[in-house]
């Protein structure tokens, strides 16, 4: 698992504010470039002037009085050119936000919810944060154009109301070819006004994700932890739909919701026909999850045949489905159509058992938590 | 952090309130009870259940409670978004409605070299050409073919033998396509043949203007060549020969084949279908036997009665679903028609069970003297001396004429399925159909009275045959499915 | 025990008219008018129905007819109530299916 984020020893601080910065490893940029950007490695003789120095080596050459050092250890070294950290000089903190290599980036806009998951990954904080939501439009001005998709998510980004909208225009425009996949609980579309402003954004290519994890209601707002989540979710869902937008409905599969993982698709199929695509997913164990482990935790082997009923159904209505977050020898090969490899690059492991796996290349493996706190009992090498 | 609330938390106490939506129920077996709702969607419960559902007595901790709440039978406090969905759902299946007229049927010609005992159609011996359409009557049709909204329109030939008047066809479908070229519609040809007839001058045509080829095939050869006895007795040689040049031609799913029931087919529904297997057909159509034409004139109508026939269905039935589960893809379709209503808010456009009646608004047929019919067995009916539902003539009556003519709003609206007894509070009243123009033909009246229908009796069973097959065998359930969404 | 007489027979049925429609009795009584003639008449709360049967009619048969006739009647008011019942819903299901064909005024005329 990469680190994202940690301390560093400071050997010069100049900066009084943590602040966005670009990655470069070139020592001879023009001056007006060094300005803004943040050398990764040991400048040269004449190379001074950049905003920040993420150096391995300590001398008195790198006592450069404009520049914020910081020495950076191994842990780093997934660090490349045109990555975008925040840094703080005097704390020391470095936090990586962008990684121009990674297929997907995600910005967090908030970790304020307005549901409790069991099994959240990113448990709410009730604080105000509305200052990375601030950073996320800064973000956006240094993201480069190139870059093929952006992730929003939270905590529940909608909080944020006609701010997030904004936003969504702000990407548009700075970044017209990204496609932004944004993950929202949906609730705030029950307000057909606010959906269409979302829809006024006009974006050629935004997909927002939003759970479903029962057609059962007192199921779901159990798995959520919201009295009234239900109705308003699905009211969403139609009226994003109702104006066009692209909608994903994700389910997370654990015990909680895995008795009825088929009937929920079917209910997705007889009313839902028209969102765009299914996600059902593994469970990933941080955040919530591991106190509440007991109550979700089911092997991904023993739920293998319901996975593959659950598919056949969606397939059979024609939609489309992937399965997220399972490694290929805890599902049948009848799902393999579905199945996708899709744990973010810097949280992918494998296990020992894995070396020997034929199939290592072609398998999502497993979330570095996972490996850490539980995964399924019948991980076992393909010969 | 915060406590986390147990599932009780969610539920409201055990016997809260709950408000029943629209729904209707029909005995299913000894012990159970059907329930559908607006949009079709069936639940199955023991009747104990039901009283108690009815009552306003059923416990919410009952697993039947949270069914009926998922699909839509009740709302309470926990969701009321059923409603909504249930009028999403409503609306699916009534848009193809006014899509109107699809189906546009040319008896280019009603000489025929066959004599079927059961022949739908008083064929005309071959030397009488004063039974061909003319060209004026066939411009005049495809007029009116193109007059209907319908996006996609399928124009297909009967007769009498339809290739005796190739010609005929040819000069139609360049017309149409010509006309089509300011209309932009999805426009496809069918001819239904014996294929006795069949060239490959014929199919070199048909293979320029991706023309289909429907024919009859009533099982195996003993079988069709006694249903169909044509000079020389080699009704089924010429069959099989014909589907296979015309695969030659064309390609291989570019020839489907319909089967006719008799008193003969009734004993030999697996024999019907290993032919249609061994033919390499992806599916059958397990039709009954309709009562027009020389049907009732040779008596073979009476022949069989109602139960006979639908042993004979269910017999196929089950045996088709074996053949599945042995790794065969073969399809049955009535039974993928109803599965479509069951499992799906799509409506498949089939004009024999649907209500509004598919007469005029799903077809129409333009007979070889002009004179327009509701449906192809209205024409059959007008063959057998009764014009009830003749709507009007091609070249004498426009276009608004002939579609409020009385002769179709009539039946149209006499025979609704919802505003007649017994259908209206049938709880498979979404899966039938309306046909007035059989229950014109049994009992007289557009409607009927439906204790008395056969119609009624063989769909309910079937109906109740189906939804037993998909509570009992998962593999079944799983197979219907698939059938449903094709 | 034959008939001495060739007498045509007559019975009278009742109908309570608080639950049967008068309407659904005449056109019930029309049904069968080859197979009898019916005289109604209404005396307060009832239909009073006096079906006069052709002379070659046995016993057996003009039961028959008699039980055919009221399964008849009950058709017939059924089908006036539900029909009334329903007509909203009708109405709106045939609009929607000519919406598209320009016979009902003011849609749009398909042309493309």
């Amino acid at each position: 698992m990469l680190k994202l984020h940690g301390k560093l020893p400071v050997l010069n601080s100049v900066t009084k504010d943590s602040y966005l910065v670009t990655i470069t490893k070139s020592t001879n940029l023009p001056l007006v470039l060094r300005k803004q950007m943040a050398l990764l490695g040991q400048p040269s003789e004449d190379g001074k002037d950049y905003k920040a120095i993420l150096t391995k080596e300590i001398g008195a050459t790198n006592h450069h009085g404009d520049s914020d050092v910081f020495k950076i250890s191994d842990d780093y070294d997934y660090l490349d050119e045109g990555d975008i950290v925040r840094l703080d000089s005097e704390s020391g903190s470095l936090r990586c936000l962008y990684r121009k290599n990674s297929p997907h980036n995600t910005i967090l806009l908030t970790e304020q919810c307005d549901h409790y998951c069991l099994m959240c990954s990113q448990p709410p904080k009730n604080i105000d944060d509305s200052w990375l939501l601030k950073e996320a439009f800064e973000l956006i001005s240094l993201i480069p154009t190139g870059t093929e998709r952006l992730g929003f998510s939270g905590g529940e980004p909608t909080l944020y109301g006609d701010k997030f909208i904004e936003l969504l225009h702000c990407a548009r425009r700075s970044l017209p070819d990204t496609g932004i996949d944004i993950l929202s609980n949906g609730r705030a579309f029950k307000d057909l006004e606010f959906t269409r402003k979302y829809a006024a954004v006009d974006h050629p290519n935004m997909l927002i994700g939003i759970p479903i994890y029962s057609d059962d209601p007192v199921q779901h707002e159990y798995v959520v932890q919201s009295k009234g989540a239900f109705d308003e979710t699905i009211r969403g869902v139609i009226n994003l739909k109702q104006v066009n937008q692209k909608v994903e409905i994700r389910i997370v599969i654990h015990k909680q919701t895995i008795n009825r993982l088929v009937k929920t698709c079917e209910f997705i199929a007889r009313n839902l026909l028209f969102v765009d695509h299914v996600a059902l997913m593994g469970l990933e164990i941080t955040g919530f999850t591991r106190p509440n482990l007991d109550v979700l935790w089911i092997d991904p082997f023993e739920y293998k045949d319901i996975l593959s009923e659950a598919v056949a159904l969606l397939n059979s209505y024609g939609m489309m489905v992937s399965i997220y977050n399972h490694q290929l020898c805890t599902i049948n090969p009848d799902v393999l159509g579905n199945y996708r490899k899709s744990i973010s690059d810097w949280k992918t492991e494998f296990l020992d058992e894995c070396l020997s796996c034929t199939k290592r290349a072609d398998c999502g493996g497993l979330f570095s938590s996972s490996k850490q706190f539980r995964h399924s009992r019948y991980i076992k090498a393909f010969k | 952090m915060s406590k986390f609330q147990e599932i009780k938390f969610y539920k409201a106490p055990q016997f809260s309130p709950y408000t029943l939506l629209p729904l209707r129920f029909i005995p299913l077996d000894q012990e159970h009870y059907v329930l559908t709702n607006l949009a079709g969607e069936y639940l199955r419960v023991k009747r104990g259940t039901l009283l108690d559902f009815l009552r306003h007595k059923l416990s919410n901790e009952d697993p039947n409670y949270t069914e009926l709440r998922a699909r839509h039978f009740l709302i309470d406090e926990a969701s009321s978004i059923g409603p909504e969905l249930l009028a999403l759902k409503v609306r699916s299946k009534y848009s193809r409605l006014s899509e109107f007229t699809g189906l546009h049927i040319f008896v280019v010609t009603l000489r025929c070299e066959h004599s079927c005992p059961y022949c739908q159609v008083s064929r005309q011996s071959e030397d009488k050409l004063r039974y061909d359409m003319s060209t004026e009557v066939a411009l005049g049709a495809i007029d009116l073919t193109f007059r209907s909204p319908s996006k996609n329109i399928k124009i297909e030939f009967q007769g009498g033998e339809p290739l005796l008047n190739f010609d005929l066809i040819k000069y139609i479908v360049l017309e149409a396509k010509k006309k089509n070229q300011e209309s932009g519609k999805n426009l496809a040809f069918v001819i239904a043949t014996n294929l006795a007839l069949i060239s490959y001058d014929i199919l070199r045509f048909c293979r320029e203007h991706s023309i289909l080829i429907s024919t009859s095939l009533d099982g195996p050869r003993a079988l069709h060549n006694a249903n169909r006895p044509r000079p020389g007795s080699n009704s089924y040689e010429k069959t099989i020969e014909g589907i296979k040049l015309v695969r030659e031609m064309l390609g291989r799913d570019q020839i489907s084949a319909l089967m006719t029931t008799t008193e003969a087919s009734l004993n030999c529904a697996r024999g019907i279908i290993d032919e249609y297997l061994a033919q390499d057909f992806k599916g059958i159509f397990l039709r009954p036997l309709s009562p027009y034409g020389f049907a009732v004139k040779t008596k073979s109508y009476r022949a069989y009665d109602a139960e006979r026939w639908l042993e004979f269905y269910t017999q196929g039935l089950d045996y088709i679903i074996e053949l599945n589960r042995r790794g065969a893809e073969f399809v049955e379709y009535y039974a993928l028609t109803i599965l479509k209503k069951m499992l799906t808010s799509e409506d498949p456009g089939y004009v024999d069970l649907t209500s509004p009646s598919g007469i005029g608004i799903g077809a129409v047929a333009y007979n070889y003297d002009g004179y327009v019919y509701a449906s192809d067995e209205s024409r059959m009916l007008a063959e057998m001396g009764d014009t009830t539902f003749r709507l009007g003539r091609v070249l004498e009556n426009s276009y608004e004429e002939i579609f409020t003519s009385a002769s179709l709003l009539e039946p149209l609206e006499a025979s609704f399925a919802y505003s007649v007894p017994m259908c209206n509070d049938c709880a498979f009243e979404s899966y039938c159909g309306a046909d007035p123009v059989f229950h014109y033909r049994i009992h007289g009246d557009f409607v009927g009275r439906k204790p008395e229908s056969e119609f009624c009796f063989r769909n309910m069973a079937i109906f109740r045959f189906l939804i037993q097959k998909m509570e009992t065998d998962t593999f079944a359930k799983q197979l219907f499915v698939k059938w449903a969404n094709s | 025990m034959p008939d001495k007489e060739n007498k045509p027979r007559q019975i009278l049925i009742r109908f309570d008219a608080r639950v049967t429609n008068l309407q659904a009795v005449k056109k019930a009584a029309y049904k069968y008018i080859n197979s009898f003639s019916a005289d109604i008449s209404l005396n307060d709360n009832e239909i009073l129905c006096s079906l006069t049967f052709t002379a070659s009619a046995n016993v057996e048969l003009s039961t028959r007819l008699i039980e055919d006739f009221k399964k008849e009647v009950l058709d017939q008011d059924l089908r006036e109530q539900i029909k009334a019942e329903t007509e909203p819903i009708r109405n709106l299901i045939f609009a929607l299916a000519f919406s598209k064909t320009g016979i009902v005024g003011n849609e749009q005329v398909p042309r493309d």
